[in-house]
C-alpha cells in the first residue's frame, strides 16, 4: 500500500515514490475568501495524496470547505497557499445540478463536451453512442434536458463528463437531490463506471451512508479552519450495498467521529 | 385584447402537442390541430368583438356626430376599399420599406453595441446607463434635432427609428449575457470552454431568449418612432402610411383615418405577433414555459 496518508498537518514530507503513484497531490494547500466580515479562511493546511484509481470520499458537514477542496483540484479556483499537482491528467467535474445545456439536447450536450476536447466532428456520432450506452440512456439521444427526470439528467452529466475523457472524475454531491431508489441505482452505475473505466474518483458529500457505501477512503473533513480532520478506510468487497451490515458499521464509525467534532 | 395573449396560448398549446406527436398516430395530430387552432383563436376574436360593439354603442349615443365618428361598419367598408387601391400598396410599400430598413440597421447597431458593452467592464461603466436613458427617451424628441441635421429626408426618418429600437435590443443582450446563471458558466469552464469558444457555445445561446425580448421591445420603438417620424417628416411625392394619416385628417376624413389606423395596429401586431412565435418557440424548447 501507499505510505503517505492523508492527515493531519505537519506529516512528513512525502517520499518520492508516493507522488509518482499519486494522481493527485495537495501540499500545504490553504484558500482564503475575502467576505463582508473580512477574510476567511475556508481551507488550511491540506496535505493529501490520492492514488491513481481510487474512489476517495470528502466527508463533511457544510461550510468546512469540501466545495473549496475540489474546485481547487477542478481549477476552478486557485489556492492562496501551497500546491496542487494532478501531474498533467484530464479533470472532469460534476455538481449537485446537471448543469445540462437546455438549449441543446442530450446529444448536442455530449458533442460539445466532444467538441470542447479537440474530438473531431466525424466521431461524434460513434462516441455519443458509446457515452449514451455506458451510462444507460441509449435512447434520450434527441431528448431535451427539461423533458428528462433528475435521474436521467445526471446520467447525461456523467456521459458528457465521460466524454472529455478524463481520468480524474470530481463529484460534488452529485446525487443529493435524488430520490433514495435512484440514488442507489447511481451509486451502482458511478461504481462500475469507475471499475470499467478505471477512474480516479473524488466524491464530496455530507450523506454518512453515502460515503461508507462508495469510498475506499474515507476522508473526514472539520471546519474553522475546513481541514482533514481524519480517514478511515473501508475496505469492505464491492459491489456493495447502501443496506450491507459492514457499510452500516462503517456509517456508524464516521457518523460518531462527525458529531465529536460538533461537540462544543 | 392582447397579442401577448395569443403568444402565451401557442406557447401552452404546443408542450402537450409534442407529447401527442412522439405518442399518438397521425389521426389524432390532425384532430387536435383543428381544435387548437379554436382554442387559440376565440379569446382573442372575443375581444375584438367586445372592441366593436362598444365602439358601435357610443355610436349609437350620439356623442359626437356621425361625420367625426363614424360606426365601425363604415370603417370597415372604407378599410376594404383602400386595401383595393394600387395608392395603398403604394404607401404600404414606403412605410415597410422603412420599418426593414430602420429595424434591421437597428438589429445590427444594437446586437454589436450589446456585445461590445456586455465583454468591456469599461464601456459597461461608460455607456451602460446611457443605453438605458437613451431607452427612456421619447423618440418624437429626436426629431427637431434629425430634420436639422438630415433635412425633411429618409434618413431623418431612420435615425430616429435607429435611435428608437437599437438601445433596447443592446439592452436585451446585455441582460441576457449578465443572467446567464453562473453554474452553467462554471460547468462550461469545466468541459474547456475558455474566451471564445465560452461564448459562441455557452454564453450567447444562454442569452438568446433574452435577446429575443429585446427585439420585440425593440420592434416596438422602431414602430412607433417609425410612424411619428411620417407624420413629422413629409416627403413630397413618397405616399406613406403616416403621410395618409396626415392627409385624412387635413380632409377631416374620420372613416379613412380610422382605415390606416386599424392597418397599423394590424400590422404592429402581426410583426410582433411573428417575433413572439420564434420567441416561444425558442423557449418552449428550453423547457421554460410561458411567464404567467
Amino acid at each position: 500500500m501507499r505510505l503517505g496518508t492523508a492527515g493531519a498537518r505537519g506529516r512528513m514530507p512525502a517520499p518520492e515514490a508516493t507522488t509518482e503513484r499519486a494522481a493527485i497531490s495537495l501540499r500545504g494547500v490553504g484558500k482564503d475568501f475575502r467576505g463582508a466580515a473580512g477574510e476567511c479562511v475556508a481551507l488550511d493546511g491540506v496535505d493529501l495524496d490520492i492514488d491513481a484509481g481510487d474512489f476517495v470520499c470528502l466527508l463533511g458537514q457544510s461550510g468546512c470547505g469540501k466545495s473549496t477542496l475540489l474546485n481547487l483540484i477542478a481549477g476552478l479556483d486557485s489556492p492562496s497557499r501551497g500546491s496542487i499537482d494532478v501531474g498533467g491528467r484530464r479533470v472532469g467535474m460534476m455538481f449537485q445540478d446537471a448543469n445540462l445545456f437546455p438549449w441543446l439536447t442530450v446529444r448536442g450536450n455530449i458533442e460539445l463536451a466532444l467538441r470542447l476536447s479537440g474530438v473531431p466532428a466525424r466521431e461524434f456520432g460513434p462516441r455519443v453512442e458509446e457515452l449514451l450506452e455506458t451510462v444507460r440512456l441509449p435512447r434520450a439521444a434527441s431528448m431535451r434536458p427539461h423533458e428528462l427526470s433528475g435521474g436521467m439528467r445526471q446520467r447525461v452529466a456523467l456521459a458528457r463528463t465521460l466524454a472529455q475523457d478524463c481520468s480524474i472524475l470530481l463529484m460534488d454531491e452529485p446525487f443529493a437531490a435524488l430520490d433514495a431508489i435512484t440514488r442507489d441505482a447511481m451509486h451502482d452505475e458511478t461504481e462500475r463506471i469507475w471499475l470499467e473505466r478505471e477512474l480516479t474518483i473524488v466524491f464530496v458529500t455530507h450523506n454518512v451512508r453515502e460515503s461508507a457505501r462508495l469510498g475506499n477512503r474515507v476522508l473526514v473533513m472539520a471546519p474553522d479552519p475546513g481541514r482533514i480532520d481524519s480517514e478511515l478506510r473501508i475496505g469492505l468487497q464491492r459491489p456493495r450495498r447502501m443496506e450491507d451490515p459492514g457499510v452500516a458499521d462503517r456509517a456508524a464509525e464516521l457518523h460518531r467521529r462527525l458529531s465529536e467534532r460538533n461537540e462544543p | 385584447m392582447s397579442d401577448i395573449d395569443a403568444g402565451r396560448l401557442v406557447g401552452k398549446a404546443a408542450a402537450p402537442a409534442r407529447r401527442i406527436r412522439s405518442a399518438g398516430p397521425q389521426g389524432q395530430r390532425a384532430a387536435s390541430l383543428g381544435s387548437r387552432v379554436i382554442r387559440r383563436s376565440w379569446p382573442p376574436l372575443l375581444a375584438v368583438i367586445i372592441t366593436l360593439l362598444l365602439w358601435e354603442v357610443v355610436y349609437l349615443s350620439g356623442w359626437r356626430p356621425s361625420y367625426v365618428l363614424p360606426d365601425p361598419a363604415t370603417v370597415l367598408q372604407r378599410t376594404g376599399e383602400m386595401v383595393a387601391s394600387g395608392k395603398f400598396w403604394q404607401a404600404l410599400g414606403t412605410t415597410m420599406f422603412r420599418a426593414a430598413a430602420g429595424f434591421g440597421l437597428a438589429l445590427g447597431i444594437g446586437t454589436l453595441i450589446g456585445l461590445v458593452v456586455s465583454f468591456s467592464r469599461t464601456l459597461r461603466a461608460a455607456i451602460g446607463s446611457m443605453i438605458t436613458g437613451l431607452q427612456t427617451m421619447p423618440s418624437i424628441a429626436w426629431f427637431p434635432f434629425a430634420i436639422l441635421l438630415f433635412g425633411l429626408s429618409e434618413s431623418a426618418i431612420l435615425f430616429v427609428v435607429i435611435l428608437g429600437a437599437a438601445p433596447s435590443i443592446a439592452n436585451g443582450i446585455i441582460s441576457g449575457i449578465d443572467d446567464v446563471p453562473k453554474a452553467l458558466i462554471r460547468t462550461a469552464s469545466v468541459l474547456g470552454a475558455r474566451g471564445l469558444s465560452l461564448y459562441r457555445y455557452v454564453v450567447v445561446p444562454a442569452a438568446l431568449p433574452a435577446y429575443l425580448s429585446g427585439l420585440k421591445q425593440g420592434w416596438a420603438f422602431a414602430w412607433r418612432s417609425l410612424m411619428a417620424g411620417e407624420l413629422l417628416v413629409i416627403i413630397a411625392s413618397k405616399p406613406s402610411l403616416g403621410v395618409q394619416l396626415q392627409f385624412h385628417r387635413e380632409f377631416a376624413d374620420t372613416a379613412g383615418l380610422m382605415s390606416v389606423m386599424i392597418i397599423i395596429l394590424v400590422l404592429g401586431m402581426l410583426i410582433d405577433g411573428v417575433l413572439s412565435r420564434v420567441s416561444n418557440g425558442v423557449r418552449a424548447r428550453r423547457g421554460m414555459g410561458p411567464v404567467s
